[in-house]
């Protein structure tokens, strides 16, 4: 058990009602000692990244399954660096076309996850990359 | 970052700073500087929330934020959720509910509470100062669904609200020691289900036989509206019990911290010199501390 636990919010970003994923990967992170805020479906980039900012977050975890991604991962990635909130990182996970992946981590994402990604992956990841400013 | 860094933050009231150190504070770190920040310029008044999982306090306090803010008071919102007891880890989802508004006058956070403990988060009294010191009017403090034997609450809110649903029970659940008078204010949830009338006729007769203060109990429906701007009327208007007084722990350590504070003082060093010397005993040398350093001899 961390005394420090990491905690990470999950949202869903866009037009988008898929959720069974978001959710999988919640518990995942729950029963792996983190604090999860769930910030749940139909949220707009300002409000993810306020959620962000006010729940002072180790990690963002954003699922699309919409097609939408880059469209709105840019979006996603200019607000937090005019929040000032660069150090958060970024994980993004759903249906991601494979030659979109390195634009979004050239966009500073840290990793996509695709479907059928084990769990015990995400998990370890999160884990074993803490964000800088917690470092 | 630096401590010092975030509480230069917190001066130009920038939020990470805030949650920072809110973030700190809850894991139990630099609770000493929050305490000697001494009581608030402005201070909060302090709402909980209370009562079982489901009957509906994160939607109940997502539609009482908008009531505050069209009175021109800023709201910051603790939410507590538990924390399991084996792994550490908390999902934390009651934000979700509140409808989080994108206003820079709302607040809201987080924050896991220790199972098996208590219904609040850790520490909770150093984040509600810290909110205080960020300068929100309002501070909603949602317990963990517990409901029952949840007493720790009332030593840091202004108003402890218990929320009933219809279908609840029968008339003895409310003769359970601890149900009804940890409440200052009683909130029939769900109104608009039937039975909410019956469920305020029950536990309106229960605190009349009881006794003791008067207890206003509400009908309030998140889905219809009805009530809350009642609710929103009685959270503003209702006396508060006065949290920082009658808590016996806090004012120890508002005592402990003003003798402190006198232990700086000029002549305290010199009744310190004497009782060191012999000259005077200890019982002699605390009611001439208690004299001499009095407010009005600094």
């Amino acid at each position: 058990m961390s005394h420090e636990p990491i905690r990470v919010v999950l949202a869903k970003v866009g037009l988008d009602g898929h959720d069974r994923g978001i959710k999988v990967v919640a518990r995942a992170l729950r029963d792996a000692g983190c604090h999860v805020i769930y910030a749940g479906l139909w949220q707009t980039v300002e409000s993810v990244v306020r959620t962000v900012a006010d729940e002072d977050a180790d990690w963002l975890g954003l699922s699309i399954l919409s097609g939408a991604h880059m469209t709105l991962v840019p979006q996603v990635m200019e607000a937090l660096r005019q929040a000032g909130l660069e150090h958060v990182g970024v994980m993004v996970g759903g249906i991601i076309p494979e030659p979109d992946i390195p634009k979004l981590v050239n966009l500073g994402v840290s990793r996509v996850f695709g479907p059928g990604t084990p769990m015990h992956e995400i998990v370890e990841f999160v884990k074993s990359r803490r964000s800088a400013a917690h470092a | 970052m630096l401590e010092s860094q975030l509480w230069q933050g917190m001066r130009q009231r920038d939020r990470r700073s805030l949650a920072r150190l809110i973030t700190r504070a809850s894991r139990g770190l630099g609770i000493e500087t929050i305490r000697r920040l001494g009581p608030p310029e402005k201070p909060a008044r302090v709402f909980a929330i209370t009562g079982s999982g489901g009957v509906g306090k994160s939607t109940l306090i997502g539609k009482l934020i908008p009531q505050f803010r069209e009175r021109g008071r800023t709201v910051a919102v603790l939410a507590c959720d538990p924390e399991s007891p084996l792994t550490g880890g908390a999902l934390l989802g009651d934000r979700f509910r509140m409808g989080a508004p994108l206003d820079d006058g709302v607040y809201i956070r987080s924050l896991a509470a220790c199972s098996g403990r208590q219904a609040i988060a850790d520490h909770l009294d150093a984040v509600i100062r810290l909110c205080e010191e960020f300068g929100f009017d309002r501070i909603i403090v949602e317990t963990v669904g517990a409901g029952q034997g949840d007493t720790a609450v009332r030593a840091w809110a202004d108003l402890v609200v218990l929320l009933l649903q219809p279908e609840t029970g029968d008339e003895l659940q409310w003769e359970k020691a601890g149900v009804l008078e940890i409440a200052d204010l009683m909130v029939i949830h769900k109104a608009d289900l039937p039975g909410a009338d019956r469920v305020a006729q029950q536990v309106r007769s229960a605190l009349e036989v009881a006794g003791g203060p008067v207890v206003p109990v509400l009908l309030v429906s998140s889905r219809t509206g009805q009530g809350i701007p009642e609710l929103a009327t009685a959270l503003e208007t209702l006396p508060s019990r006065s949290r920082r007084g009658d808590d016996r722990s806090a004012f120890l350590v508002d005592a402990q911290q003003m003798l402190i504070h006198r232990l700086q003082h000029p002549a305290a060093t010199e009744l310190l010199a004497k009782w060191r010397s012999g000259r005077i005993d200890i019982q002699e040398a605390l009611r001439r501390l208690l004299e001499e350093t009095s407010v009005s001899a600094q």
